[in-house]
């Protein structure tokens, strides 16, 4: 059976690239939206035919206008509908008798206003799913596509964009607007423009999908307020890339959103809901933008540049200020100075002023014209060393800026390698930035921006090119004893598991638990002990208590049973005091875990993405550093040792400051145990395992302590 | 008042103020898909429904109905 998403094309085609547009619910009142969209239609050159339709007009703009659309006379593949929300129920009811199969609804009125506009949205997709209907809205900007043979701007934009190879798709209309307006003082193109509103119909990611195979559209940018399906955008996203190499890149807001629950784990006050959906995202091989700036600052490099293979640039300045400026920028952003071969820096010294710098910047001083631009960049590039090109210019008063632009364009355009330039200022050097615009050759007005660009567009190849290797299963788990206990737990109406069934659960997948059992009285704990054998630690064990060090619920290192006994009794005083309301079942005794590197490891079952792992230097401090990692499970095998070299403490267990190697295989084990519990055992919500002790290389890690809930 | 004769009336009022032929206006028509209301017209045939009847609707509730035999029955529950 093929993925609906396969059929994303042919199910949008009537909306992308219509032969006949009906615009139900148009008037004549200019400045109005149903008499704007038509009029964009007409006047950007529509290459199909387009009937007004509108129940009191016979003409709209000296155009025919017919009362209802089963009034037209010929087929009609796409209908705008642009009346008032209470009656597009019964312009889709018309739509579908007509036969039409695309639809855009511009009107607002619906989910978004309340329960009434949500009945509203129900009823339009029963009639659209009866009659065959796909529809993009409501509540949206509309759609413009700027393929020559279709020309169509079914929006209420002020302006067509030119054509370009970048699909732009966003959930907010009224950003759309603002976006056209930026990109047109860009000189930037667009392949498609659509502003997709509720996405009741049709949604985000059928509209990447469209995109995906729509050989017009080179780069896929994304503005998007919420991810109600991140299992499945993540998938499309990987997709997308993985088939087609195209770059996805995502502008997501509502970054500030508190989505964490405090009180349930670590890992579920760490696991904010933006954390996730920033490694979801990474983890897919999308590029997360913060602001509408980067967003095209990297579309422009990646849709009009080919990638950067690798990180050595070679940068060439008419200034040394902003050479060893652009020089920062590229370490800041782990780009590496190409080292020019000799027989460049040979031509270097040949063609360029004694006085130049034939290192890297290449400085061709103050008064250079375009020729030496073209021998420096030339060269630049064609030398085997060099990745790509950062070209800087300062308006001098003898700089030819137009002629360098129109240089850099032509030495640019005949290289295999990518070239991203900086002309910096604004008035002087508008017109060269104009030139440098129209030939897509990427432009960014500070030399931080080029960097950051050049760096993400070879951090997009890489990710594009890696292998990924499926996660690992293992074999040796006992997934029926932890269904045991889960399901036991359920039909109790436990929130949390015991000590002792969270250690058996993670037993059962292989995870290194301690023996350890649950103490009811002091001379029950002495009992434990002894059978466990000393040294114990001993832990309170109760649903309420979350944080049982920060009440002096923990004991360690407990070497006698008469220490045993003094222990049950000071923890559960302890407990009392600091918590009266808890119920405590008891205290958890069990066997120390010997020295090594406390880590955190978290699973936490997100809304909107499935199970996420998380990884972290741990201990009670975990929620004041938050130096953790989180990834999607089930972790492919080479991702989850990224996952643990992003934590920024990582060097702690490899060794740094000769401190002895952990065992970071173990460690790595550990982790893909858990993303294989992740997914067979859907009961657990939340699961902190912190710490997990990591002992010297060789010697393993064992769990201290484990907290699940279900 | 006869329901005939609210029908009768409503019709003339709507005539008056969408600018449209009595002939167009049947009872099933909705203002807005069918004869072209827009907001501005709603707003002025609330008002000429209430000149002609010599009544004073609850506007919120007026600006629900959607059809002209849905007009002459709300109109019913204040004159009759």
């Amino acid at each position: 059976m093929s993925d609906p998403e396969d059929r994303a094309q042919a199910r949008l085609e009537p909306i992308f690239a219509p032969r006949s547009v009906a615009v139900v619910g148009t008037t004549r009142i200019p400045g109005t939206v149903p008499f704007d969209i038509f009029q964009n239609i007409l006047k950007d050159n529509f290459q199909g035919t387009i009937y007004p339709v509108s129940p009191k007009e016979r003409s709209i703009a000296g155009v025919k206008a017919y009362k209802y659309v089963l009034d037209i006379p010929d087929p009609v593949d796409l209908a705008v509908i642009v009346f008032p929300s209470s009656v597009v129920n019964l312009a889709m009811e018309q739509c579908g008798k007509k036969g039409i199969k695309g639809a855009i609804i511009i009107s607002a009125g619906f989910r978004e206003v309340g329960p009434a506009g949500v009945r509203r949205e129900e009823e339009i997709k029963r009639i659209a799913a009866s009659y065959g209907i796909s529809f993009i809205g409501p509540n949206c900007l509309g759609v413009i596509n700027t393929d020559p043979s279709v020309h169509l701007n079914a929006s209420f934009a002020r302006r067509m964009p030119k054509e370009g190879n970048i699909g732009f798709m966003s959930q907010s209309g009224a950003l759309c607007t603002a976006v056209l307006d930026y990109a047109h003082a860009k000189n930037i193109g667009f392949s498609k423009f659509i502003s997709f509103g509720n996405k009741a119909d049709v949604s985000d990611i059928d509209l990447m999908m469209y995109l995906k195979d729509d050989p017009a559209t080179k780069v896929i940018l994304v503005y998007l307020e919420e991810l109600t399906d991140g299992t499945r955008f993540v998938r499309a996203a990987r997709r997308i890339i993985r088939e087609t190499g195209k770059p996805v890149l995502v502008l997501k807001s509502g970054r500030t959103r508190e989505g964490a629950s405090a009180a349930a784990s670590h890992t579920g006050s760490l696991a904010a809901s933006d954390e996730v959906v920033d490694a979801a995202l990474h983890q897919a091989g999308v590029i997360r933008c913060q602001t509408v700036e980067e967003l095209f600052n990297n579309a422009i490099a990646l849709a009009y540049q080919p990638l950067p293979k690798g990180r050595r640039v070679a940068i060439v300045t008419n200034a040394g200020g902003p050479g060893v400026l652009t020089t920062d920028a590229a370490i800041q952003e782990k780009l590496e100075l190409a080292r020019f071969s000799e027989s460049t820096r040979e031509t270097f010294r040949k063609s360029l002023p004694v006085t130049a710098n034939i290192m890297n910047p290449v400085d061709v001083i103050g008064d250079a014209r375009a020729d030496r631009y073209r021998v420096a960049l030339g060269s630049a590039l064609d030398d085997d060393n060099v990745d790509g090109a950062l070209v800087i210019l300062t308006p001098q008063s003898m700089t030819d800026i137009d002629l360098i632009a129109e240089e850099v364009c032509n030495v640019a355009n005949r290289s295999p390698k990518p070239t991203y330039t900086s002309f910096m200022g604004e008035t002087d050097v508008a017109s060269g930035i104009d030139i440098l615009q129209r030939r897509n050759i990427p432009h960014y007005i500070l030399p931080e921006s080029m960097c950051r660009a050049f760096a993400r567009a070879n951090d997009f190849l890489r990710e594009r090119d890696r292998p990924e290797i499926p996660p690992v299963h293992f074999q040796d788990v006992h997934p029926a004893v932890a269904q045991k206990i889960l399901s036991a737990a359920a039909a109790a109406g436990r929130a949390y598991l015991t000590q002792s069934d969270a250690m058996a659960v993670l037993g059962a997948y292989g995870l290194p638990v301690l023996p350890g059992r649950l103490a009811s009285s002091p001379e029950d704990a002495a009992v434990a002990a002894t059978q466990i054998g000393f040294p114990v630690a001993m832990k309170v064990e109760s649903d309420d208590i979350v944080h049982k060090f920060d009440i002096k619920g923990v004991l360690l290192d407990i070497v006698s049973p008469e220490q045993a006994k003094e222990a049950y009794r000071t923890i559960v005083a302890n407990a009392h005091a600091a918590q009266p309301r808890a119920n405590i079942r008891g205290v958890f005794v069990q066997q120390m875990a010997g020295r090594g590197e406390e880590v955190i490891l978290g699973l936490k079952r997100d809304e909107a993405f499935g199970p996420v792992l998380m990884f972290g230097l741990g201990g009670i401090f975990v929620e004041i550093f938050r130096d953790v990692s989180f990834r999607l499970a089930p972790v492919p095998a080479n991702m989850v040792r990224d996952m643990m070299h992003e934590v920024r403490s990582y060097g702690m267990l490899t060794g740094a400051r000769g401190r002895t190697p952990r065992d970071t295989g173990a460690l790595e084990v550990c982790l893909q145990r858990l993303s294989q519990l992740a997914v067979e055992c859907p009961q657990i919500s939340e699961l902190d395992i912190n710490p997990l002790i990591v002992r010297n290389e060789g010697e393993g890690c064992s769990v201290a302590d484990a907290r699940i809930h279900v | 008042m006869e329901r005939s004769e609210i029908q009768h009336r409503v019709q003339k009022v709507v005539s008056s103020v969408l600018k449209i032929d009595s002939k167009e206006i049947a009872p099933q028509s909705n203002f807005v898909f069918d004869l072209g209301a827009d907001s501005m017209k709603s707003v002025e045939l609330i008002a000429g429904f209430e000149e002609e009847f010599n009544i004073e609707m609850d506007e919120d509730r007026a600006r629900e109905v959607q059809t002209v035999a849905g007009a002459v029955d709300f109109i019913a529950t204040y004159v009759q």
